[in-house]
């Protein structure tokens, strides 16, 4: 038997004082990188003002490009924060490092959700006769049942990950309110009375979990609704029931490659490399993997259905989404969520990198990118149309205008200022999840071997 | 708080092999009784063959009935060696190691009896199968028409079938080398024969570490395939409107991990109760697979939510009559409640607490009702799907399953026993070298005043 | 020249570790000596050589293989009883592609499974010097080497503290 804590030879205050006092720092790299942010997000103010003032908002195929940014930040950011929630449930202890930046993904997720916003005033109402999840004219339910749910649903998906970021945060917070930093009456108030009372860790545990699952619950009703609303309805004749859970499925892709991207800024320009290393690249990267190769299932398990079953209106969204006008843009997607990885991936020595994964990652960030753009800037260029079981003329492809390219950039801009700036606060590792590793990790010889790792594991 | 029993090699071969090289008292009686029934339901079999599939049910337009709804049910069982040998090898959960073997066999006996249900029974001449999935009959230059779900699905299943059965013959290797260390005479050499001979090499055993690994990659994206095969036997048609459904693939496979993870955990339990084997099969075992179901069983009904509300989203006047009559009219109205009840709404609030999850026999009920819903969720698709009332249908028509049918149904689960009876005589159900390995890599950390187990992690 | 080994007994780790030291320091190559035990341990952990194969080649070879047969399959019937059925065009590609993802897999899983015995070195026909107490716990250091140092094998393998020391013939 052997004593955990001791043997290791390490100690938790010196963990804890290295961590906060690199939380305390300002790098100048840090300053830049969010003052970049902030003009580009201004940018994209600009970009929604133009657009807005050239456009107005009766036109939904001028706002498919706005659409596919929300639905693009919903999908990476909202599926980061599963992250932190899916290792920490199969007790995985390679996630302490990185739980804390996965969960950070929730202020994203609120973010995303001020821009849905503006987002609603361009969604028609069902009332142009539209096929609907809501049953308009079947029951007596409200035009806007959509606007209503998708907002309701949105809101409780990012309350649910503050929670759980604020929850996981306490006993950091708790650290900062009792150093003398600064900010201190924040930090009181943010920490509450956490003293880190026996009964408090035992419930830290329990609530983790409870808003783990709250969150995934409605990561998934998010998904559900904003796919189906969003874009689905809006098609004639497009009924895939598959499509809220390919989506959801694509947020957990997403959202696992954009924790490898982050892990490696982390790494490489945080100085945290002492913290994440190979370990976290290569779970990380085979969850990507599997979830790549399961991208073609999603897609193939759709595709398949409506090309062998070839009636009128699943041929007419065939040609919408895929084989049509947005061909090159969904071969890229599926070049790049898929192809790309299976070929890469299967490598060994690619795979048991730091730099493998992170590259991989890029590429699938930027195919589901493109994934969201071909859906979302396909279906909102459909024209309102009677006849709700086929669509009967395949639009031309829309091209995005100066303004759409503003609002990405200066979207996409924002979601990494509102990242850099809650990290200013929270610390961007969970120094009590690091603390806690030194109990159940230890290093000893065994037999000729020098050293094996010995890995606890808790109730 | 985990239990840990520390046992040694000897006391492990004596007390895992209790059922290869000594005869348990109710082996014989047991194998006696399904060996009946299995040749009962032969006979019933060799009657259909004689009189033609008109002794069935069978009719227009419910052209598939007890065989097919039997053969998902199987193929979805057999989903549960991969789920739980595969996904947990390459998670590296611990508690995986005495149920793997077991969960792989019932894979394998899973897949014999879904071909025995579809391919053998429900065609009614399966001696004419190989003309429409084998490559055969170069003198006509007719040759197989490979467009067509019924080539996808013989070649997914046969893949299958060959894949789980040299995954469970490879991991045995180890194992059989035990038994010939414990036998003579003919045993003896046939077992030197079976395990090819094995020594336990630092090379054997590093290969065996990682053909695990590497068979387990490979197997789980055929597992995927199989069960998605198997729908699209379904979802490609246009004909009946309930299955011509995007969601199919993913349903049937969620199903199948819902159903196969609970048979599973009977299996687990009929361990435990019939070879005594209580220091391997713990309640953090049952209570570790009890906590996977409650996740599998969610994901199953999230999907079966979605298969509904996407069936009304719909609007289509035949896809909505023919959900009236799986949920309204009788006596599918009460098979449907019953379905809802044994699939999910039963079992899942057991899950939830933690003392049922680590019982017994309130694993082995609620794992017992999840099949008896998932079969009837089978039958619910299949039955009222076919005989659907829509336009330019001149044969309205309902089903009653034969005497024959049922005989033959009974004929594939006693398969599937009678085969796991067999192989626990020849084989050991349990992988002695895994449960050594984890006695070997196995140890403990003190925090504080409290011991927690852990284990070597190379 | 026939080969012959010997096989010392070991109940203690540590003591076969040991014994594995004096082998080698004894002169004897190591292609002559083997650890043998009745459960996996972690690699290295008696000081032994860490094998090397070539397993993952085999998974790759195999794919290729089923992949071709798959093509060939699938391609080769269309056009050899070219009749559209079902309104699906000659050579389409989806459900070609689900016959040649079968195959794919089958024959990587295949390739695996034969590249698994033949780099285990399986079958082996002749046991050698082997001890049944092996699969019950013991450690077991063999060494398979020419006839005439068959004694000098012996000699060392219980000084090195073997608990029991025993002949096989090997070919």
């Amino acid at each position: 038997m052997h004593d955990g804590h001791s043997a290791n030879g390490h100690d938790a205050a010196s963990v804890s004082r290295g961590l906060l006092d690199r939380h305390r720092a300002a790098p100048i790299a840090r300053r830049i990188a969010a003052l970049t942010a902030g003009v580009l997000f201004l940018l994209g103010i600009a970009g929604f003002v133009i657009k807005l003032l050239d456009k107005g908002t009766s036109d939904p195929s001028a706002w498919g490009y706005y659409a596919a940014l929300v639905s693009f930040l919903l999908t990476a950011a909202g599926g980061a924060v599963m992250v932190a929630i899916a290792t920490r449930l199969a007790k995985a202890h390679w996630r302490r490092p990185i739980s804390r930046a996965s969960e950070m993904f929730a202020v994203v997720t609120l973010y995303t959700f001020a821009l849905l916003i503006p987002l609603l005033f361009a969604l028609p109402s069902l009332s142009d006769h539209r096929r609907s999840l809501w049953f308009f004219g079947e029951l007596n339910v409200p035009g806007y049942m959509p606007h209503i749910m998708t907002t309701l649903s949105f809101f409780f998906l990012a309350l649910a990950g503050l929670a759980l970021l604020w929850m996981s945060a306490l006993p950091d917070l708790a650290s900062l309110r009792d150093s003398s930093w600064g900010l201190t009456g924040l930090f009181n108030r943010l920490s509450n009375t956490w003293q880190g009372t026996s009964r408090q860790w035992f419930v830290q545990y329990h609530r983790l979990g409870i808003l783990g699952a709250l969150y995934f619950m409605m990561l998934v009703t998010t998904h559900f609704l904003f796919s189906m609303d969003f874009a689905m309805a809006l098609v004639p004749g497009w009924i895939d029931a598959l499509f809220p859970a390919t989506h959801a499925h694509n947020s957990l892709h997403a959202g696992a490659a954009l924790m490898l991207v982050t892990m490696f800024v982390l790494r490489r320009f945080g100085g945290y490399g002492d913290y994440i290393g190979l370990d976290q690249f290569w779970g990380l990267g085979k969850l990507m993997f599997a979830l790549s190769l399961l991208w073609f299932w999603f897609w193939f398990s759709s595709f398949i259905i409506f090309w062998y079953g070839a009636k009128p209106n699943e041929q007419a969204v065939l040609e919408l989404l895929m084989v049509g006008p947005y061909l090159p843009i969904f071969m890229a997607a599926f070049i790049l969520n898929f192809l790309v990885p299976l070929f890469t991936m299967i490598w060994n020595p690619l795979r048991k990198s730091v730099w493998g994964p992170t590259i991989i990652a890029c590429g699938v960030l930027l195919g589901t990118f493109f994934d969201r753009v071909r859906l979302y800037a396909a279906s909102w260029s459909v024209a309102a149309a009677d006849d709700k079981h086929t669509l009967r003329e395949v639009p031309a492809a829309i091209m995005p205008d100066v303004a759409d390219v503003m609002m990405w950039v200066g979207g996409l801009a924002g979601a990494v200022l509102v990242y850099i700036l809650a990290a200013r606060v929270i610390p961007i590792i969970s120094v009590w999840e690091q603390k806690e590793l030194l109990l159940y990790r230890m290093h000893k010889p065994f037999h000729r071997l020098a050293e094996v790792l010995v890995l606890g594991k808790k109730d | 708080m985990q239990e840990h029993v520390q046992l040694d090699q000897k006391q492990i071969n004596k007390e895992l092999l209790n059922g290869v090289l000594q005869m348990p008292k109710w082996w014989p009686g047991a194998t006696a009784v399904v060996l009946v029934i299995f040749i009962v339901g032969l006979c019933a079999f060799g009657y259909m063959l004689n009189k033609g599939v008109g002794v069935t049910g069978l009719n227009r337009p419910v052209y598939w009935g007890f065989f097919m709804v039997n053969f998902v049910f199987w193929i979805g069982i057999s989903h549960a060696g991969i789920m739980i040998s595969a996904i947990l090898r390459l998670t590296q959960a611990e508690w995986r190691r005495p149920v793997t073997r077991a969960a792989e066999v019932l894979t394998v006996f899973s897949l014999m009896a879904a071909l025995m249900a579809a391919p053998l029974v429900h065609v009614g001449r399966p001696w004419r199968a190989d003309l429409w999935v084998f490559p055969y009959d170069f003198a006509r230059g007719v040759w197989i028409n490979i467009r067509s779900p019924f080539i996808w699905d013989p070649s997914a299943v046969m893949t299958y079938l060959t894949a789980s059965t040299l995954f469970v013959l490879v991991a045995l290797l180890p194992d059989l080398a035990i038994i010939r260390d414990r036998s003579k005479g003919f045993t003896r050499v046939a077992y030197s024969v079976m395990c090819l001979g094995w020594r336990g090499t630092p090379r054997q055993w590093k290969l065996q570490a990682v053909a695990g690994i590497l068979l387990s990659a490979l197997v789980l994206p055929v597992f995927v395939s199989v069960h998605s095969i198997v729908s699209w036997d379904f979802a490609v048609q246009i004909g009946p409107e309930a299955w011509h459904s995007t969601i199919f693939a993913p349903y049937f496979i969620i199903g199948a991990i819902h159903s196969g993870v609970s048979a599973v955990a009977t299996v687990m339990v009929l361990m435990v109760w019939l070879w005594g084997w209580k220091n391997y099969i713990t309640p953090d075992h049952l209570d570790a697979i009890g906590r996977l179901l409650i996740i599998v069983a969610t994901t199953w009904f999230f999907f079966f939510f979605l298969e509904w509300v996407f069936a009304l989203y719909s609007l289509e006047a035949p896809e909505l009559a023919m959900r009236d009559l799986q949920v309204f009219q009788w006596p599918w109205s009460g098979l449907f409640v019953l379905f809802l009840l044994t699939a999910f709404f039963i079992p899942v609030p057991m899950w939830l607490f933690r003392n049922l999850r680590r019982s017994l026999w309130a694993m082995f009920i609620s794992t017992i009702l999840v099949n008896v819903g998932m079969w009837l969720e089978r039958f619910l698709i299949i039955i009222p799907g076919t005989m659907r009332r829509g336009h330019m249908i001149f044969d309205w028509g309902s089903y009653h399953p034969s005497l024959i049918e049922i005989l033959m149904v009974a004929m594939t689960f006693a398969w599937v026993i009678l085969g796991m009876l067999l192989f626990s005589k020849v084989f050991p159900l349990i992988p002695l070298f895994d449960i050594k390995e984890a006695m070997v890599g196995r140890d403990e950390i003190k925090v504080g005043r409290k011991t927690v187990p852990a284990s070597i992690r190379e | 020249m026939s080969q012959r080994s010997v096989i010392g007994l070991f109940t203690d780790e540590d003591a076969a570790a040991d014994a594995l030291d004096t082998v080698r320091s004894a002169g004897f190559e190591q292609s002559e000596y083997e650890i043998l035990t009745g459960t996996p341990y972690p690699e290295g952990a008696f000081g032994e050589e860490e094998p090397v194969h070539k397993l993952y080649r085999f998974p790759l070879i195999g794919a290729a293989c089923g992949f071709i047969v798959g093509l060939l399959l699938t391609a080769g019937t269309q056009l050899a009883f070219p009749l559209v059925a079902g309104g699906k065009p000659l050579l389409s590609i989806p459900p070609m592609a689900i016959i040649m993802y079968e195959g794919t897999m089958l024959g990587a899983i295949l390739f695996t499974v034969f590249g698994i015995v033949f780099e285990s070195r399986l079958p082996r026909l002749f046991m050698g010097a082997y001890d049944t107490r092996i699969t019950e716990g013991y450690i077991g250091l063999a060494i398979t080497t020419s006839e005439d140092k068959t004694g000098r094998a012996e000699e060392t393998l219980k000084g090195a503290g073997a608990l029991e020391v025993k002949r096989g013939w090997e070919s």
